[in-house]
Formats: C-alpha cells, sequence, structure tokens
C-alpha cells in the first residue's frame, strides 16, 4: 500500500518539479516521473488484481477527518491500473502535443503542475476510505481539471466551459457531500465500512441515499440529465486533458457508484430499473447527439455519455441479477460493465488522441473543414479507424466483448418469470442494438468525412504524423484493443477478482461457465479473423497479373467535380437527423434574398441538446431570475457594504453579552 | 454430416438471385436469362482486372473482402433446420449482428473513401436505415429468446415449436418482420432497386459504383448470401423442431424457393417506395416484432 501511495506522491511531485525547470525538459521532467510511479504502483496494484486480496492502511489525521483508512481491493485496483497507464500516455502525450504551446511558460507550468495534482487526486480517490477525506481529494480532483480545462483562458469559449464545468462539478459535490454527511450520522463513523449497515437494509432511507449518491457520482460519470458540461469541458481542454479526463476521470464517477452498490450489498429491485432506465436514457441521448456533431471532440465527448450509459446498463443489469437472486446475470452485467470500462478508456484515449494529431496538423476540429487525412496520416488514421470500430462494438476488437456480455446478461433477464424484468429486458437489449447502430453511424461519419474522401479546403501546409510522442500512446492502447478483443479470457483473469466482490460465494460455477464461453467466443473470433485475411488474400491472387488501372472516382458523367460536391457530415447525417427531429432538435437559418433569383444564400444548421434545452436551461433561467432578486445585496456601493460589516458586528455584540 | 448443407448453400446463393430474376421474367412475360446467369457473371468478374478511384485508400481494398467473410461468418452461425449451425456460443445472434454491422461499416467507409457525392448519399441511406432494422432485429430474438428461455440461436430452434395457440400468431408476426428484413438488406424493391443506375434513388447499389472486377463479385456474392441467410432464419422459424430430417429436408429447401419466388412477386407487383417513406415501410418490422413480443410476454407471464 505504501508503495501506491508513494506512486502517487511521485506524481504530485513531477507535477511540482516541472514547475521549477527550464521549459525545454518540462515534458520529459515530468514523464520520468510518471514512468517511475508506475514501477511502484503496478507491481502491488496487478497483485491485489490477481489475487483477489485486500491491502489496507491507517493514516491518523487530527478532527474532523480522523482515522482513515487507505484500502487497495481488487476493485480499487481497477481503477489504480487504468488512472496510472492513462496517466502514463497523457504524460508521454503531452511531452510532443504541448510543442504548440512552447514560449509560454507560465502556462506550460501551471498545466504540469494541475496534471501531476489531478493524477495524484484521481489515484486517492479510489484509495481512500473515509467520507471526509474522500471529499477532500474529490474536490481537489475537480479543482485540478478545472485549471487544466481553462488552459487556454484567452478564448472566452474555454472560460466559459470551464466555468460550467466547475459548476456542475459543485452540484454533483453538493448532493455527495449531503449523501455522506447523512450516512455518516446514521452510522456514526466516517469509514466507508460502517456505510454498510445503513445501506445493507431496504429501507427507504437507503433508497433515498443511493439516490443522492447517484446523482452525485453519475454527475462526474455523464449520466443523463447531469452531461451537460462533459460537451462543454471536453474540446476545451488541451487534448491529452481530454483524454485522460474522457477515458479516466469520468470513470471515477463509475468508482463511486461500484463502491456505493458494493456496499449496499443486495439491491432493491426499484434501484435496479432506476439504474438501469437512466442508463438506457443516457446512451440514447448520448449517441443521438453524437450523430449531430460537426467539431471532433464534440462528437467524441457525446460518445462519453454514450458509453456511460452502456456501463451503466451493464451495472443495472448486474443489480437486476442480484436483486432477483441470479448469480449469472449479476456476474454478466458487472463484468460487462467493468470490461467496458477497461475498454472505453482505451478505445477512447486513442480517439482523442488521434484527433489531437488532426488538430496540431490541420488547426481545426470541425470534420466538414477536412477530408482525405489518411494520405497524410496513414498511422493516425490506421489507429483512429481500429478504435471507431471498437467504440462501435464490433467484433474482433475489445469493445465486441463487454457489449457482448452486457447483452448476455440481458437475455439472461428472459428466464426470470417476472413481467417488469422482461420488459426491461427487452428495452435493455433493442436500446442497446439502437446505440450501437446509432455509433456506426457517427464513427463511419467522423472517420469517412475527416479521414476518407479528398481534402474539403486549403491546409495550411502539409500535415504530418513526425511526433513520434504521439504516436506512440496510440498504438500501446491499440495492441490492447486487439489482444482484448481476440482473447477475452485473458480480461476475465484481469478482472476476475474485482467482479468476485460483487456477487454471493456461491458462484463459483458460473465463474468457470463464463470462462469457458470467452475461450469459445476466442476461437470463433480468431476463425473470423483469418477468414478476412483469406479473403484479402485470395483477391491479391485473384489481382495477381491482372490490370489495376488507378483512375478518376467515376462520377456518372460529370465534368467538374469539386471536393466540395463530396458529401459532409451534415449531409451525411440529415436522414437519420429528420428521423430523431422530437429528440435532437435542428436549428435550421437559412438567409437568401426575397427575390426570383438569389444571388447569395447562406444556411446554418445547429443541433441542440434535447435535455439542455427543455431540463437545464429553463430552470437555470429560473434560478438566475430568482436569485436576481437578492442581487441588491451586492450593489458595489462601499457605503453598503460598510453597513453590512457594522450590522455583524452589532449582532456579535448582543449575541456575546445574551451569552455571558 | 453439417458441412454437406453448409458448403451446399454456400454455393446456392445465386442460384436463388437468378431465380427472383426468373420469375419478373416470366411475370413480365418474357423468357428470361437463365437462373444460373449470376454464376456466370460472377466467374467473369473474378476473371477481369480492376479501375480503383486514385481518391481512394487500403479501406476501398480491404472492405470488399472484409465483407464477404463477414458474410460466411455469419453463415456459419445460422443454424440449418436439421444439421444445426457450424459455431454456436451463448448469445451468438449478437455475434451474427455484430459480424454483419462490421461489414456494414466498412462498406460504408468504402462508398465515403471514394469522396463521390452519390456514394456518400448511399452510405448516409445506409446507415440510416440500419439503426431501424438492427434494433427490430433484436427484439426478434428478444421475443424468441423469451419464448424459449434459450440464448443462441442452435438451442432456441432446436426447441422452437410454433405451431398451436397463440404462437401461431407470434410466427407470423415474425416471419413478416424477417421478410422486410430481408428486402431491406438484400436491397430489393420497395426498399431498394438493384436494376436501375439511376443513382439518386438507389442506397446499397449507388455505394459501390467504383467497385469493379473481383471486388464486385465478391461484394454481389455477400449480398446474396446474406439474402438467403434471413431467409434461412424463416425457415428456422416456419419449421416446428419436432420434425425428422426426411421430413424438414424437403420443407426447407421449399421455404427456401418460396421466400426468394415471393420476392420475386413483390419486385413484379410493388413499385420503389419513395425514399422519405422507406423508413416508414422498414419501421413496420419493429412494430410486428415489438407486436410479437408483448403478444409472448401477455401469453407467458400473465395479464397486464
Amino acid at each position: 500500500m505504501s508503495y501506491i501511495l508513494a506512486g502517487t506522491i511521485l506524481f504530485f511531485i513531477g507535477g511540482l518539479f516541472s514547475v521549477f525547470i527550464k521549459e525545454k525538459f518540462k515534458g520529459i521532467g515530468f514523464l520520468s516521473f510518471a514512468v517511475l510511479a508506475q514501477v511502484f504502483i503496478l507491481p502491488e496494484t496487478l497483485r491485489v488484481l490477481f489475487t483477489g486480496s485486500q491491502i489496507e492502511i491507517q493514516l491518523f489525521f487530527s478532527e474532523p477527518i480522523g482515522i482513515s483508512f487507505l484500502r487497495l481491493d481488487p476493485l480499487a485496483a481497477m481503477f489504480v491500473l487504468i488512472i496510472s497507464l492513462g496517466s502514463l500516455l497523457a504524460a508521454i502525450y503531452s511531452k510532443g502535443y504541448m510543442k504548440m504551446y512552447s514560449g509560454n511558460k507560465s502556462a506550460l507550468s501551471s498545466y504540469y503542475f494541475f496534471l501531476g495534482l489531478m493524477v495524484a487526486s484521481m489515484l486517492l480517490v479510489v484509495i481512500v476510505q473515509n467520507a471526509m477525506l474522500f471529499m477532500i481529494v474529490w474536490e481537489v480532483m475537480s479543482i485540478s481539471s478545472f485549471f487544466l480545462v481553462s488552459f487556454e483562458n484567452n478564448k472566452i469559449e474555454v472560460r466559459k466551459a470551464s466555468i460550467y464545468y466547475l459548476i456542475a462539478m459543485q452540484i454533483g459535490a453538493a448532493f455527495l457531500i449531503s449523501a455522506f454527511a447523512w450516512i455518516s450520522a446514521s452510522s456514526g463513523s466516517l469509514d466507508f465500512y460502517s456505510f454498510k449497515n445503513v445501506l445493507n437494509n431496504s429501507s427507504f432511507i437507503s433508497v433515498l441515499l443511493f439516490v443522492l449518491f447517484f446523482i452525485g457520482f453519475g454527475t462526474k460519470a455523464g449520466f443523463v440529465p447531469m452531461h451537460t458540461w462533459l460537451p462543454k469541458a471536453h474540446p476545451a481542454a488541451p487534448t491529452g486533458v481530454s483524454a485522460l479526463m474522457s477515458g479516466v476521470m469520468i470513470k471515477t464517477g463509475i468508482y463511486g457508484i461500484l463502491r456505493i452498490v458494493l456496499l449496499s450489498g443486495t439491491p432493491n429491485a426499484t434501484v435496479a430499473y432506476f439504474v438501469l432506465a437512466v442508463s438506457l436514457i443516457t446512451g440514447l441521448t448520448g449517441i443521438a447527439n453524437a450523430v449531430s456533431q460537426k467539431d471532433m471532440k464534440k462528437l467524441l465527448a457525446y460518445s462519453s455519455i454514450e458509453n456511460i450509459g452502456i456501463i451503466g446498463i451493464g451495472i443495472g443489469t448486474g443489480m437486476l441479477g442480484l436483486a432477483y437472486n441470479n448469480n449469472t446475470i449479476a456476474l454478466l452485467g458487472f463484468f460487462g460493465a467493468m470490461l467496458h470500462v477497461v475498454n472505453h478508456f482505451t478505445f477512447k484515449s486513442v480517439l482523442f488522441y488521434g484527433s489531437g494529431v488532426v488538430y496540431t496538423q490541420t488547426h481545426t476540429r470541425n470534420v466538414d473543414k477536412l477530408g482525405g487525412l489518411i494520405k497524410y496520416l496513414p498511422v493516425t488514421s490506421f489507429l483512429f479507424l481500429i478504435s471507431a470500430l471498437a467504440i462501435s462494438g464490433l467484433p474482433i476488437l475489445s469493445g465486441f466483448v463487454s457489449e457482448l456480455l452486457i447483452y448476455l446478461g440481458l437475455i439472461k433477464c428472459f428466464s426470470v418469470s417476472n413481467l417488469a424484468i422482461n420488459i426491461f429486458a427487452v428495452l435493455g437489449i433493442s436500446g442497446l442494438a439502437f446505440v450501437g447502430a446509432m455509433a456506426l453511424l457517427s464513427f463511419t461519419k467522423v472517420f469517412g468525412i475527416a479521414f476518407l474522401g479528398s481534402p474539403r479546403s486549403q491546409l495550411h501546409g502539409q500535415p504530418n504524423e513526425k511526433d513520434l510522442s504521439l504516436l506512440v500512446p496510440m498504438i500501446f492502447l491499440v495492441v490492447i484493443i486487439f489482444t482484448l478483443g481476440l482473447f477475452p479470457y485473458l480480461a476475465f483473469q484481469l478482472l476476475g477478482n474485482a467482479v468476485r466482490q460483487f456477487l454471493p460465494a456461491n458462484s463459483v460455477a458460473d465463474f468457470s461457465q463464463i470462462q469457458t464461453t470467452l475461450k469459445l467466443l476466442s476461437n470463433y473470433l480468431l476463425i473470423f479473423g483469418s477468414l478476412i485475411v483469406f479473403f484479402y488474400l485470395i483477391r491479391l491472387l485473384l489481382l495477381k497479373k491482372k490490370k489495376v488501372e488507378v483512375f478518376k472516382t467515376w462520377d456518372c458523367g460529370y465534368q467538374q467535380s469539386s471536393s466540395r460536391l463530396q458529401y459532409s457530415s451534415s449531409s451525411y447525417a440529415q436522414p437519420f437527423l429528420n428521423l430523431v427531429s422530437e429528440f435532437v432538435p435542428q436549428k435550421i437559418q437559412v438567409e437568401k434574398e426575397p427575390v426570383l433569383f438569389p444571388k447569395e444564400a447562406s444556411l446554418e444548421s445547429h443541433s441542440q441538446d434535447f435535455f439542455e434545452r427543455f431540463l437545464i436551461q429553463p430552470n437555470l433561467k429560473f434560478l438566475k431570475k430568482s436569485l436576481n432578486l437578492f442581487s441588491w445585496i451586492q450593489s458595489g456601493k462601499m457605503q453598503q457594504y460598510i453597513i453590512y460589516g457594522l450590522i455583524f458586528l452589532v449582532f456579535l455584540l448582543i449575541w456575546i453579552l445574551g451569552v455571558s | 454430416m453439417k458441412f454437406i448443407p453448409f458448403i451446399l448453400i454456400i454455393i446456392s446463393p445465386f442460384f436463388f438471385t437468378g431465380l427472383i430474376n426468373k420469375v419478373k421474367a416470366i411475370w413480365a412475360g418474357r423468357k428470361g436469362a437463365s437462373v444460373f446467369q449470376p454464376y456466370f457473371d460472377f466467374f467473369k468478374l473474378i476473371r477481369k482486372g480492376e479501375v480503383i478511384s486514385k481518391t481512394t485508400s487500403f479501406v476501398f481494398q480491404i472492405s470488399s473482402s472484409l465483407n464477404i467473410a463477414a458474410t460466411i461468418f455469419a453463415l456459419m452461425i445460422v443454424p440449418i433446420p436439421f444439421a444445426g449451425s457450424v459455431i454456436s456460443l451463448p448469445g451468438d445472434f449478437v455475434l451474427f449482428s455484430y459480424a454483419l454491422g462490421l461489414s456494414k461499416f466498412m462498406m460504408i467507409l468504402a462508398a465515403l473513401d471514394t469522396g463521390s457525392s452519390f456514394e456518400g448519399m448511399g452510405a448516409s441511406r445506409e446507415a440510416t436505415f440500419s439503426t431501424i432494422v438492427e434494433t427490430a432485429f433484436f427484439i426478434i430474438m428478444g421475443s424468441l429468446a423469451l419464448l424459449t428461455n434459450q440464448i443462441s440461436f442452435n438451442a432456441i430452434f432446436s426447441v422452437l415449436n410454433m405451431s398451436a395457440g397463440y404462437t401461431v400468431l407470434v410466427k407470423i408476426l415474425l416471419v413478416v418482420s424477417l421478410f422486410i428484413m430481408l428486402l431491406s438488406e438484400g436491397s430489393r424493391i420497395p426498399v431498394d432497386d438493384p436494376n436501375t443506375h439511376l443513382e439518386l434513388t438507389m442506397i446499397h447499389e449507388v455505394m459501390i459504383l467504383d467497385y469493379s472486377g473481383p471486388d464486385l463479385a465478391f461484394i454481389l456474392y455477400a449480398t446474396s448470401l446474406k439474402m438467403v441467410i434471413i431467409s434461412m432464419l424463416i425457415a428456422n422459424l416456419l419449421i416446428p423442431s419436432f420434425l425428422t430430417l426426411a421430413a424438414a429436408l424437403p420443407l426447407f429447401v421449399f421455404i427456401l424457393f418460396l421466400v426468394f419466388m415471393v420476392v420475386g412477386f413483390v419486385e413484379s407487383l410493388i413499385a420503389r417506395l419513395r425514399i422519405s417513406h422507406v423508413p416508414q415501410f422498414i419501421f413496420l418490422m419493429t412494430a410486428l416484432s415489438l407486436t410479437a413480443f408483448a403478444v409472448i410476454a401477455f401469453f407467458l407471464r400473465g395479464g397486464f
């Protein structure tokens, strides 16, 4: 345990250290600390994951924190693993990516400092098991990431986004604080273990507490309707941080939910249905909005919301399994959810890193301005394509395995003789299928429009991918995507102990069964892979010694083909958006002269977030209006403020006199 | 044992495509080409060279091979009524649907890879309509899983017996639903027209405008095979599990013939739908399968 703590501190020191060194060495300085931290963190984490043991140490703080436990159980270890690896990759990537901002020494110093602080606080979040200390590191995590999001604070939209993010995080924290305050008041202790007694009964209070925790942690994770900060904050942050936030940080919200589920024991069925329903809506909302985005990073942010939804569906399924005493369903649900946590970390990081490479080379994230990048950035394009396939849940890549497990869990729900669970199961599987199909739509869009075809606008200079530090993290992750996709039983060996924590002791049979299924699946996927290779070889054989002519694209006799005639991302998504226009409202503005033959015309289309428009914005307006009633308190007049001081002193005097 | 029917099915798809054309020809009062004509076309294509667009990348060149590989892999998962499937595992219909999804993903990318506005149009429509089809397919499979309490194709169809009571209604609903899927995935009228070359009205055909030679042969084969696969699913629904091999085998062949002849009839009788009406037609599939699910849930789990 002390090794993990040492690694955590190393991340922090690395950040601190790079404040004081020359600009040129900041990146490499932080990176070397990050590498060193792995040496401390990884061995112990892997040992806990593979043996299923638990280690803990006690720390003594003065009141009000008191004695607090740091515990590393397999669940925490799994998150420590992705946080630690994700941070290392972000450090490698930042070394190359932050060259864009060279010359701005103070900004770079603050970047690495807050990066170190954020990583250290994320690591602490998953191992601290004392409510007070947890809230402290939780807030440090939020605030340090706020400073990272506001890195380019000379831009107005970045400032807006980062403030929005900070406020959203504080709202989430308010829910968490009230939940923790309540639960520690009724259990009489701040230690997580003592919460079991309060959460473990199926009273109304425990349900309410669970919902409070779910909203609090769900805000961080990005569950609808608390998701609106993601599509604002992710594009605003520098790419290394976006990847870290989307791949790793929002998972701490999932960690929180899983921890509460673990402490709750057998959940109430109503709670499980609640989680399932919210997650389903989250998945659908996230991906439906992703379809309509033109900004690459915004699209990826919405797809993160979708994936959080999928993870949530897995958790909900697992809880249903526990509630209905069906170990198989519970195992499949929880395992699917946790595997998807790991998988989403891998492919979403690659996608963000890829979009960062595109941004450094073209200085735009708008896919409608791009095209044909595969010619200039072949390696990035290939890695991006693999991750796009994986995130759409397609075989033979890792995303498929986790989605299959969640599907299996839902399908198993049909064997429970209860109408409600059957209906939720069919909603779940058709919802997941719909989400998958929409993911296919959005990722064919982003890859097809930005990387394929021909360039849609003049680029500044020739894009290239010479910087290895941008490619190495992506290559590393794509190897993992293939490995987990083709050999899913390896994932089970890694995560099995973490999943076992959630299940009753009598579920050994289910564990060996799932192991067999995954081995079988692995064989079949290898068959699939070899079929693909086989037919490609046949194609090569057929074309051998044949004439293969390279000519322009068939244009139906059109004489003047231009790259602007290509389908754009808006036209590609338009037929689908017409179908779902009720849920993804489009705002289309057409301007043209009101004459018979207008010479100039313009058309602009924007999509709006359903929940933001109909739920968040009206409430914000109401809040603003009602809080404005008190705006006279802060009038800006010095005289008035002096009166406040006077009134306060008078009250103090009366109080002191009254007491004595 | 199961490999002989499997091989037979692998070589059959073009025959059924020929059958559709023959039915259409006879219906129109022509003699029509031989039912084996698609085979001749296929062998002609694989002997040819290719023209490849200079806009394209490796995506264009691997997609056709991937398409045919995924379709054959999907065939291996679908059980043949009297012999079972080549491979089977819990939840294999998810693998089935997602393997086809992979081929769809790559074919859409290949279309966008050419940078042609026509092919972009086809790609966009294909992606849009597949969102509806895929969702409905999972409702169908969910209904069958609920009805039989099994979780793999093989297991579901080996206990499925829909010949009495309310299950007859379910059977009709699901068969019609799958038939719509066949028309949509096989790019047949009224969803799509494989014969015209008016690009503006087409979906699947327009996506492959730039393919030629062996690549085109692969794609044509994969499309035909996909239709055979879906008609195999229909046959599995119609053939009760208690039938012996001697009874099931002729019935299976008969059903395949029947399905493709009905496709021919539909093509002869109905005009292609306007593109804006296609989603409504495919939504019918969702509606039918949801109804089937509701019926099963009502009778299995008692009143609402």
